[in-house]
């Protein structure tokens, strides 16, 4: 508890250096809302639920892209793990898509799927899957020989031997893995919406910074900073809850 | 456990093999090499033998003549260059629930997330055995095996004995009619060896279950085998093998004592002397 509060000085008093700057004029007004400004913008955004709304379509967006990516990555990486010969063959493609900036997609994802949910969702995926596909390879090549011998003399089909052995032998470097792509999905949420697409946190920020409304883009950072915590540690939470973990 | 079919009364001696049976598995001509064209390297060369139903076999040899390589072979995991292996009457063509392996590194072959009982149910997972039906074999299982207070605990937290013990017991699980082990016991003290070494010819036996045992101590081929095949490297061949003869039950201390556990010793150890460059 001490080392908490320690630890939360220097942002007390950043803060309270803020505020007190701000009411004494020292900072300009146009960029540094004042503490109690941006409290009370953000009080408001969710008291009308608008930020409630956007929320829900930033997080939407970025899970439904990381779930396809960590769905895809995970299972195209267990079986690429497992089949070097494969990988020899499809590597030189991964290499090559992997290099483009996926934000650079988001005309052709305009084209594809118009303004919305899945063409935000489809640029979030894209970005996500590689982080997740290395590293599954990595991780599945990593299993102990022995077990994946264990599983051919116990005659396991590839369904059984991938629950019961292959994803729990791997899972603990799959999560590190899944974690960036977390963060990496709302990263790209966020910076489609304030590019392109007109919808989310990204949108609400792009909007009250144009409408030169600095304390309600802070309010919104504040809580996209919460959001974004909130996730990754709910990903280690589901983590140590993976079926095959227990048992 | 597993009803066998003709044979093998545990505690006869030497008169365990079949009498004039089919042999359950039977090696012709096998030779192996590993790499490509010149650089080529002959592992095993043109090795043949036979196992009788419910025999107790031991292959001994240097480190590096191709022990390991061979329970590999019979396992299934690897496929000979030539000859051929006949497992009850048909060549292997791959791996089977059948023929458990029992690996020499305990510590890499067993599930570390998964509790002592979750990974002897791993085989019966495996074997397609009823849920409700799991509890009641992991237990008789567990019992059998000595490891009935650790149920709960995941390998780390065992000794190296009890973690070997847990792979026997999921080997046992999966009601094999072979049991290969390799080398199962190198690593263990002593007092662990030879309480295992026990243990391990009272389950084959109870289970009528046919065992191919590796190992690199001659002492230990001699006590638990009816037969041992001495394998001689560069590259692995069969060198001799030596009916044992002695009966059981066999006890660690008079067994070892006995005349012809010593001439037995003697020979061995003339021929792997002479072998191992």
């Amino acid at each position: 508890m001490k080392r908490r509060i320690r630890g939360a000085s220097i942002p007390a008093l950043l803060v309270a250096l803020w505020e007190v700057g701000g009411r004494a004029g020292a900072l300009p007004s146009d960029t540094f809302s004042r503490p109690s400004d941006i409290l009370v913008a953000g009080a408001r955004a969710f008291g009308d639920g608008s930020i409630l709304l956007a929320t829900w379509q930033t997080v939407e967006a970025a899970l439904v892209g990381f779930a396809v990516a960590a769905i895809a990555g995970v299972l195209c990486g267990a079986v690429l793990g497992l089949a070097p010969r494969l990988e020899r063959v499809v590597g030189p493609t991964v290499d090559a898509l992997r290099p483009i900036p996926s934000i650079a997609l988001m005309p052709l994802a305009l084209l594809m799927f118009g303004f919305g949910l899945n063409m935000e969702a489809s640029v979030v995926a894209f970005a996500c899957v590689w982080p997740v596909l290395l590293v599954t390879i990595a991780a599945v090549r990593g299993i102990e020989p022995r077990l994946l011998e264990l599983a051919s003399t116990l005659e396991m089909p590839f369904g059984s031997s991938l629950r019961r052995i292959i994803l729990p032998a791997a899972l603990a470097r799959i999560v590190v893995g899944l974690r960036v792509a977390v963060g990496i999905s709302l990263v790209v949420a966020i910076t489609v919406e304030i590019v392109v697409n007109p919808r989310g946190l990204g949108y609400g920020m792009i909007i009250a910074s144009q409408s030169l409304r600095p304390d309600l883009m802070y309010a919104q950072l504040l809580w996209l900073g919460l959001l974004g915590w909130g996730l990754n540690a709910a990903l280690s939470a589901a983590a140590r809850r993976w079926p095959g973990a227990q048992a | 456990m597993t009803g066998s079919g003709p044979s093998v009364i545990a505690g006869n001696g030497g008169a365990r093999r079949g009498n004039g049976a089919e042999p359950v598995l039977s090696l012709r001509g096998v030779s192996l090499s590993f790499g490509l064209d010149d650089r080529r390297r002959p592992v095993l060369s043109d090795v043949s033998f036979d196992v009788a139903e419910g025999e107790f076999l031991c292959v001994i040899g240097p480190s590096g003549c191709g022990k390991t390589t061979l329970l590999r072979l019979i396992a299934g995991l690897l496929s000979p260059s030539s000859g051929e292996i006949i497992y009850q009457g048909r060549p292997i063509t791959g791996p089977s629930r059948d023929r458990a392996i029992v690996f020499q590194d305990y510590s890499k072959a067993l599930l570390p997330w998964r509790t002592v009982k979750g990974n002897i149910a791993l085989s019966l997972e495996a074997c397609g055995v009823a849920s409700s039906r799991r509890d009641e074999r992991i237990g008789e299982l567990l019992a059998k095996t000595g490891l009935g207070h650790a149920a709960h605990q995941h390998p780390n937290q065992l000794s190296g004995g009890m973690q070997q013990r847990v792979q026997i017991a999921r080997s046992l699980a999966q009601e094999p009619r072979l049991l290969l082990m390799d080398e199962p016991f190198g690593a263990l003290d002593a007092i662990t060896r030879q309480t295992l070494q026990d243990e391990v010819v009272r389950l084959a036996a109870e289970t009528h279950t046919t065992v191919v045992f590796i190992t690199h101590d001659l002492e230990e081929a001699i006590y638990l085998g009816d037969r041992v095949i001495a394998l001689a490297s560069n590259p692995g061949h069969v060198a001799a093998m030596i009916e044992i003869g002695i009966p059981r039950p066999r006890s660690q201390l008079e067994t070892r004592e006995d005349p012809r556990f010593l001439a037995h010793r003697h020979r061995l150890f003339g021929l792997l002397q002479g072998h191992s460059r």
